[in-house]
């Protein structure tokens, strides 16, 4: 068997894996967990177009999630619209707001960026949450949003199981996936990759280094919100602290560190060693010491910082190659 | 008409200024070499001319086209190219695709396989390694890949700032000699270099530069002469 035959054999099993799981999962309380670590991997690799190739460091994307949701949620309560419509909308919403906070702020390097987006991100928040209604568009403050039940129904985006919304974000992965590798191999790439690594030099050689950032942070953007939709329809409730907070914009920055910044498996890897973590020591610890959670989660980032500073998903790939070879050899 | 015309520039960081009414000029190719200790202003003029600066004062032209209000990617669309200090490499990027980056602009990204194999064989050792990510080069093969990308640009002035900075003396040599045979080729070369005793005997004319003003100019082998140069800058 060649190297190549390998890898392919094994992305067909791992896709025939996960699309095969719910066949096999039946509790939902299982498949809702996987449901949410596609969900963030997914959230994690659009982040990466800008916060991994790009090479700065943006800490405030839920408002990115926030935006696509509210959108599509405002659209389907108050102007009968699919949310598969508001979708769309809230995409083209959110690549404006990112390519409008973008353009002042790719200047900054470093860590005023990343406070930039913050700042951002928490005004939009606090905002939110003390606007009840804006003319005849009803954003309820703090209490958040209620997408009342209205029976299985895909114009609605509403089903009944968990299976579609487990097919539905699983494709959204895929398709993302599949996206970063395309651009990581594309000019763009090249580009993206050159000023976040040596600005000057880049620029110097005439690559118009902001223009590059603008278009994947506009792109980043569209991706992100377009999970916030999904996550508004999956879970039918969402309230400004969740969905616009700075804990899921942290996790998503979380995920990337541990499983690589700029690496296309990075944020697959990242979440799928962070995201059960995440859920199993809240259902079995959280009783005994709330919190605790947040200190594991907080020690797994300080060790892999230490030992691993560039993620789990570089030593992963040495080892994959280090047996892949084996098997190659041996089995010729 | 000289090939770069710059004319009484000043050029802020924020409040401080670090060039102060600087003019010099570069003629069609010359190898020209600016010298001076550190923070004399020797990077900030080559940022400046290169449009990551801007002067708040002062004219830079090229070929008689103003500059001085340029971005970056079109100032390099007229052929001049900046090698930046420290190499600046794209450090998980093949030699090759280092080098490839260079071509960016549309007229040398039309050219690129052409320039590819020019800067091959200007530097073999180059061929030897395009796999190789430019992280695991050693320092002196580093700025070979540098002064490459910048041939890649297709310059018809390359500016180099400082470019045998930390490497050991023999391939400190070796760069000056590569510097030679670009020039020969007919590229006008304008240097930033500390190692005042080989730039100047690589250049035909020279400004020696002390806080942010010209201090001294003239002809190269005057200035190695000059006693002031000798005992500030070769020690003798």
């Amino acid at each position: 068997m060649s190297r190549k035959q390998l890898d392919m054999t094994l992305l067909a099993l791992a896709g025939l894996i996960s699309f095969g799981l719910p066949l096999l999962i039946e509790s939902p309380t299982y498949l809702q967990i996987l449901i949410l670590l596609f969900f963030y991997a997914y959230l994690t690799t659009s982040w990466n177009l800008v916060g991994g190739f790009a090479g700065v460091l943006p800490l405030g994307h839920a408002v990115f999630v926030g935006i696509g949701a509210y959108t599509s949620t405002i659209l389907a309560l108050q102007f009968n619209l699919s949310p598969w419509f508001g979708m769309l909308v809230g995409g083209m919403v959110a690549a404006l707001v990112g390519v409008a906070i973008g353009k002042p702020t790719f200047r900054m390097r470093g860590a005023y960026f990343a406070l930039c987006t913050i700042a951002f991100s928490e005004g939009v928040r606090v905002m939110i949450e003390n606007i009840d209604s804006l003319g005849p568009i009803k954003f309820n403050g703090p209490r958040g949003l209620l997408i009342p039940l209205k029976g299985e129904s895909f114009w609605n985006y509403q089903f009944m199981h968990k299976e579609p919304y487990y097919y539905i974000i699983l494709t959204m992965l895929v398709l993302v996936l599949a996206l970063t590798w395309f651009i990581s191999r594309s000019k763009m790439g090249y580009y993206l990759a050159a000023g976040g690594d040596e600005p000057d030099a880049a620029q110097a050689l005439g690559v118009d280094v902001a223009k590059y950032k603008l278009i994947a942070l506009g792109l980043s953007s569209f991706l992100t919100a377009l999970a916030g939709t999904f996550y508004a329809q999956l879970m039918l409730y969402f309230y400004p602290k969740g969905i616009l907070g700075l804990d899921l914009s942290f996790e998503i920055a979380f995920i990337a560190l541990i499983g690589g910044r700029g690496m296309i498996a990075g944020p697959l890897i990242g979440a799928l060693v962070l995201r059960p973590l995440n859920e199993f020591t809240r259902i079995y610890l959280s009783n005994q010491l709330p919190g605790l959670h947040l200190v594991i989660f907080g020690l797994i980032l300080i060790l892999v910082m230490l030992f691993q500073p560039k993620g789990l998903t570089l030593p992963l790939t040495r080892l994959y190659d280090r047996l892949a070879s084996k098997i190659t050899t041996t089995g010729a | 008409m000289p090939l770069l015309s710059v004319e009484n520039i000043d050029v802020f960081y924020g409040d401080v200024q670090i060039i102060h009414g600087l003019s010099l000029i570069v003629k069609e190719g010359e190898v020209v070499s600016i010298v001076g200790g550190n923070g004399a202003g020797k990077s900030t003029l080559l940022r400046t001319i290169s449009g990551l600066l801007q002067p708040r004062s002062g004219t830079i032209h090229f070929k008689g086209e103003a500059i001085h209000k340029m971005a970056p990617e079109r100032i390099v669309e007229r052929g001049i190219v900046h090698v930046p200090e420290g190499r600046k490499l794209f450090s998980l990027m093949s030699v090759a695709d280092n080098l490839h980056m260079g071509a960016y602009t549309p007229k040398a990204h039309k050219l690129r396989g052409e320039s590819l194999r020019k800067v091959y064989d200007f530097l073999p050792r180059l061929s030897e390694r395009q796999k190789q990510t430019a992280m695991t080069l050693s320092g002196g093969e580093q700025q070979m890949v540098a002064i490459g990308r910048g041939l890649m640009a297709l310059p018809v002035i390359l500016m180099l700032d400082e470019p045998s900075l930390g490497l050991a003396p023999i391939m400190a040599k070796s760069i000056f000699d590569l510097l030679r045979r670009i020039a020969d080729t007919g590229v006008t070369v304008l240097l930033v270099e500390q190692d005042v005793g080989h730039s100047l005997r690589l250049s035909d004319r020279a400004y020696v530069l002390e806080h942010g003003k010209v201090a001294l100019e003239g002809k190269a082998e005057e200035l190695i002469d000059n006693k002031y140069i000798k005992s500030a800058y070769l020690g003798m």
